[in-house]
């Protein structure tokens, strides 16, 4: 994004029934693309929108945490709830809703979980950072 | 009344108890403050956008920055093809921003404050992500909840967890929203009522009110922090969400 840009002076003066006048709206257009493409080149390593107080995102960690105990809760209760088996279901859910939440945590932390395949092809933790969107 | 901090967030009707079919539709506080909020974005936008300066004065680059945030969410996270979700990620942001942000006016009514409006939002979005995973993908989208490469014996737990994880989605949306902005609000009110107790004491008392009052101030800064950060996050993970449903990774 430092090169210069190409302003592609057109040579020949300009005739008086515009001549050039194709070859100036070409050169109009790409430097607009380029310009655009610059833009977009400028905005994507930015990955402002996550970083945008470690606040957030402590709260964000802790509430999805909490948000998977919650329903997994929720659903165990309301399975005992129909099948009488008070409990039983409600501890059951609530484990695995434990295993949901840190699920949820890690997503959350990594923005896109590495799948299984991907876990054992990993070579470093570091390789984590690669997988950003 | 003065001093207790749950006073504010009490729904009282406006207008005499309407019933429709055995439901209460009465024109309470809270309807109020919601019409007040749209109100108020489509007044401030109308402004912004009605010079349509080359060069943007104060109003119309207030009005530029808001679309341009998200404009920017949009594309960074859901990429060109998000683009239809624009007006969608822009009106949630725009709704829980100005509703955060009339709240801390004194007097005024939060409506985000109330876990039926944020869990309301956000079951909405949800509905939206698996409506339009459905549109996208069909049934195979609930492959969702079966990752490749487990071994089968683990596999039913994995699917739960996953289902459950899932689910669990517009509570954590939902709850976040309505946490903070419970939360500050009583924190700023008990601060605020310890001020009062405290100088209505007069000598010492005055001193004592000091500490407080300093703390409430911070504290004001703080909860205008947060109610511009928790629309934020309302409306970026309302994109992540949704750009889970659009491209779905096995």
């Amino acid at each position: 994004m430092t090169e210069p840009r190409n302003p592609k002076a057109p040579k020949n003066p300009p005739q008086p029934e515009f001549g050039d006048l194709p070859d100036r709206l070409k050169d109009l257009g790409s430097r607009i693309a380029a310009e655009k493409s610059e833009q977009v080149q400028a905005s994507k390593p930015a990955p402002s929108y996550q970083g945008a107080s470690d606040y957030s995102k402590g709260y964000r960690l802790a509430s999805e945490f909490v948000a998977g105990v919650l329903v997994g809760g929720l659903i165990g209760y309301g399975v005992d709830y129909v099948a009488g088996t008070l409990p039983l279901f409600l501890i059951v859910f609530l484990l695995l809703g434990f295993g949901a939440g840190i699920l949820n945590m890690s997503r959350a932390a990594n923005r896109t979980p590495p799948t299984a395949e991907e876990l054992s092809k990993m070579p470093k933790p570091s390789a984590l950072d690669d997988e950003e969107d | 009344m003065a001093n207790d901090p749950i006073h504010q967030f009490q729904i009282h009707d406006l207008a005499g108890p309407f019933h429709v079919g055995g439901y209460e539709i009465s024109f309470t506080n809270s309807a109020l403050f919601m019409g007040v909020i749209v109100a108020t974005i489509t007044g401030i936008l109308t402004l912004a956008s009605s010079k349509r300066a080359l060069v943007p004065g104060r109003l119309q680059s207030v009005g530029e920055m808001w679309y341009g945030m998200i404009d920017n969410m949009v594309k960074n996270v859901l990429g060109e093809e998000g683009k239809a979700f624009f007006p969608l990620v822009f009106s949630l942001f725009s709704f829980v921003l100005v509703a955060n942000m009339l709240g801390m006016f004194p007097y005024f009514f939060t409506v985000t404050s109330h876990v039926i409006v944020t869990i309301s939002l956000a079951l909405f979005v949800i509905g939206l992500v698996v409506a339009v995973g459905l549109y996208k993908h069909g049934l195979g989208w609930f492959k969702l909840f079966v990752p490749s490469g487990v071994p089968l014996a683990i596999l039913p737990f994995i699917s739960l967890i996953e289902i459950i994880s899932f689910l669990s989605r517009p509570i954590s949306l939902g709850l976040r929203l309505f946490g903070n902005m419970l939360a500050g609000h009583i924190v700023l009110k008990v601060f605020a009522g310890f001020v009062v107790s405290l100088g209505a004491l007069g000598g010492l008392g005055f001193l004592g009110a000091l500490a407080p009052m300093l703390m409430a101030v911070a504290l004001t800064a703080l909860e205008f922090l947060v109610a511009f950060l928790q629309a934020f996050v309302f409306a970026i993970l309302t994109c992540v969400y949704l750009n889970d449903a659009l491209h779905t990774h096995h």
